[in-house]
């Protein structure tokens, strides 16, 4: 693909996901969404494959339109700022890069086909313990059975599992780390729902004795191990852009209340204490958008694995923080009212939170930069 | 003239890693103050024979026209060497706004002498009772047959004792309605009869800035920079140019820099609770990497800087002032220790990066005053 299609897909993606945060204050769906706890809206999802963006980064080959990250980042940040609770960055990031590295058998063709086309929507299940959000630690077996294997274990914070049809697992077995299709309705296999704090929820998968044939085998060993981690990378990347979206409107409304609300005869942004307190907030909001874009370009070029981990949690970390922080002083910049359910600055902070607790937290993803950058280069090769 | 972005990112860094290494005199590495023009010369020379003294500048101009990525790895480089700051106005401020705001008679006379290292500069900006409220000075400046005749004292001129020319704001139009009108932007030779100069002492106990005086100095008319009564324009793009070169993540590099070396020394990396703080300024210092890269570009592109390239300078010397403290936090009882500690076969002057990240919040316009800015011309508060 040549710069300059490449430029024109950016822009016509960045125009339409415009239209889409522009057209809709989602906001009353968001809240309609997060009482009833109904955090996928089958329409809505269809209307997201109708504008390509589930298979944004999908080969060509499935359906998608095979671009890159930088793309996804697009959706992701266009989504985080509308609030759109649809598991976006789950399904058609994670998911999807994970599916695009699995072995080319038919159930990846048709998993990835149907993903793009908003039928299918399987998510990934591979992490098992709090900060482990590598899926290192993996106590999931399956056991050699009759040509494929049995899977017992728990996986959980899988986001997206409410709407799931069914899970990319890992789990180990005596020749390694397997990577396998399981449908949510397959037997041995039940879903836990436990709530988040802005009405999504994390799956609690459990596993019994789940039998799965040789055909549900995606990706065995190393493959596997290197689909998932670039997967789990990307995925926090793009988590990070769906963060960005969210700051960067709470902090819209924070300016807009300051420019209007009036208190002492003047408009309350009037006062240094909250415009330097305003401009530090922005500040960090910047930071997080520029280090994100740099981190996106660096990792749609293919990048070594310890160069990667080290850019996605250095975006990370920073935009986690910033959202978190922003969100937070938006609170406390519109005042009583802020702290109120109808004020819609709860949303935000609440969207802020899950988005950046899962795939890692900002500790986490600083504890991995610290370990990396101490490694000496050399040693990674390994 | 080489095309330095030509090679890879990797290419460049070897090889300003091996000439800072190499080059750079041994005796001035890690100088825990400036250098001095006639400890510095040598190297300056040396860079500018190398074509390396102005890597920000456009090549048409003889600067490097380093991309965002390059220009980076130059200042890490230089740090990493512990390559001292040389009287660097003429490199940072100077050109950038010759080439900007002059025309083509000052372009072609004083650029090729900062190139070459025939003149350094210093800046006639603050005075006694004009600071943070800067378009407040009272230096005037009065057209007498083929000059202006100046009168009037400025403060805070860091290195005026090493340099050979100034450039000063001064008001031209009592008149003016408003205080930043009148104002007038000149070039001054440092040697015209009339001016005078006392260095003062710094909190470190080094004579780096001066206070000037201006007692009838003569400047030809040809040193007036674009028009007269128009020189805020001219001054505040030249602030651009400062925010610019002191929001470079370069001087809290050095403090980073000490930092890795004392925590290395004292085992401190085992520890993770510094190493939790110690990662927390390691990526702001990154981050700030990634943010300046866009203004580079802008600059490159030959752009003014707007006002939000304030951030810039509020991030890196608060960045820098953290750095520096957590440095002499990380040398425990050593943190009090005034000169160089030897750790091993290292030696770390502990305080040094605090006393000179302190400045850093309140020249070129204060934290406060660069937040103020963003308030009202970015965010677009109300006053």
């Amino acid at each position: 693909m040549t710069i300059d299609e490449d430029n024109t897909h950016s822009a016509m993606l960045a125009q339409s996901v415009g239209d889409y945060v522009q057209r809709g204050s989602d906001l009353p769906r968001v809240r309609a969404l997060a009482q009833t706890r109904a955090e996928f809206d089958r329409s809505q999802w269809r209307q997201l494959a109708e504008l390509g963006w589930l298979g944004v980064l999908v080969p060509e080959s499935c359906g998608g339109l095979g671009l890159g990250l930088g793309e996804a980042a697009i959706v992701a940040e266009g989504l985080g700022r509308a609030l759109t609770p649809e598991p976006y960055t789950a399904v058609a990031v994670l998911a999807a890069r994970v599916l695009e590295h699995a072995a080319a058998t038919t159930l990846r063709e048709e998993l990835l086909t149907g993903l793009v086309a908003g039928d299918r929507i399987p998510v990934l299940a591979w992490q098992e313990q709090a900060d482990d959000f590598a899926g290192q630690q993996i106590a999931a077996t399956a056991t050699p059975f009759e040509g494929g294997y049995r899977v017992s274990g728990q996986k959980k914070f899988v986001i997206g599992a409410s709407a799931a049809d069914g899970y990319l697992v890992t789990a180990q077995a005596a020749d390694g780390l397997q990577l396998l299709w399981v449908p949510r309705d397959a037997q041995g296999c039940s879903t836990g729902l436990q709530p988040l704090a802005d009405g999504r929820s994390y799956g609690e998968i459990t596993f019994k004795d789940v039998t799965v044939s040789r055909e549900q085998v995606l990706a065995s060993g190393g493959a596997a191990r290197a689909a998932l981690d670039r997967a789990l990378d990307h995925a926090a990347a793009a988590a990070s852009a769906e963060l960005v979206g969210v700051m960067k409107r709470a902090n819209e409304m924070s300016l807009e209340y300051m420019k209007t609300r009036v208190q002492f005869g003047k408009a309350i942004g009037s006062f240094q204490a909250l415009q330097h307190r305003a401009v530090d907030l922005y500040i960090q909001q910047e930071l997080a958008d520029a280090v994100l874009r740099e981190v996106i370009g660096q990792l749609d070029d293919a990048l070594p694995d310890r160069e990667r981990a080290l850019a996605v949690s250095r975006a990370r970390s920073r935009c986690a923080d910033a959202a978190l922080a922003i969100t937070r002083a938006a609170i406390q910049f519109h005042g009583a009212i802020g702290f109120t359910e109808d004020c819609d600055v709860g949303l935000y902070v609440k969207r802020a939170m899950t988005v950046s607790a899962w795939l890692g937290n900002a500790r986490a993803h600083r504890a991995r930069y610290a370990r990396l950058s101490a490694q000496p280069q050399h040693k990674e090769a390994a | 003239m080489t095309d330095w972005n030509a090679g890879s990112d990797e290419e460049f860094r070897a090889e300003a890693r091996r000439f800072f290494e190499n080059e750079f005199p041994a005796e001035f590495k890690f100088l825990p103050r400036r250098m001095r023009w006639s400890e510095c010369r040598g190297w300056y020379l040396k860079l500018s024979q190398k074509g390396w003294i102005a890597p920000n500048w456009p090549r048409e101009y003889g600067g490097m026209g380093l991309s965002p990525s390059k220009l980076l790895i130059y200042f890490e480089e230089t740090e990493r060497a512990g390559v001292g700051r040389m009287p660097d106005q003429g490199i940072t401020m100077v050109g950038p706004t010759l080439i900007r705001f002059g025309n083509d008679a000052q372009r072609a006379h004083y650029l090729p002498k900062i190139i070459a290292g025939d003149a350094t500069w210093c800046q006639g900006y603050s005075e006694p009772n004009a600071g943070s409220d800067l378009a407040s000075l009272r230096t005037e400046a009065v057209p007498e047959g083929n000059d202006y005749v100046i009168n009037g004292s400025k403060i805070w001129t860091s290195m005026a004792h090493d340099a050979t020319n100034i450039y000063v704001l001064a008001r031209t139009d009592k008149q003016a309605k408003k205080k930043q009108e009148g104002i007038s932007f000149f070039l001054v030779d440092m040697k015209t009869p009339g001016i005078t100069l006392r260095t003062i002492r710094n909190i470190a106990g080094h004579e780096e800035f001066c206070q000037v005086f201006f007692d009838n100095v003569r400047t030809p008319k040809e040193n007036l920079v674009g028009e007269l009564h128009q020189g805020w324009t001219i001054a505040k793009g030249l602030l651009g140019f400062e925010r610019l070169n002191i929001g470079s993540p370069r001087r809290p590099l050095q403090a980073l820099e000490k930092l890795e070396s004392l925590a290395q020394a004292r085992g401190l990396l085992a520890d993770p609770a510094f190493v939790e703080r110690f990662t927390r300024l390691k990526l702001d210092l990154a981050d700030l990497g990634s943010l300046y890269g866009r203004y580079v570009d802008k600059a490159r592109r030959g752009e003014a800087m707007g006002p939000d390239v304030s951030m810039l300078k509020v991030w890196s010397m608060d960045t820098y002032q953290r750095l520096s403290e957590l440095l002499m936090d990380a040398a425990g009882e050593y943190g009090a220790v005034e000169g160089e500690i030897a750790y091993g076969d290292t030696n770390i002057d502990v305080l040094s990066p605090f006393y000179n990240s302190r400045p850093g919040t309140i020249y070129g316009g204060s934290n406060e005053i660069q937040r103020n800015i963003l308030a009202k011309y970015v965010l677009n508060l109300p006053s």
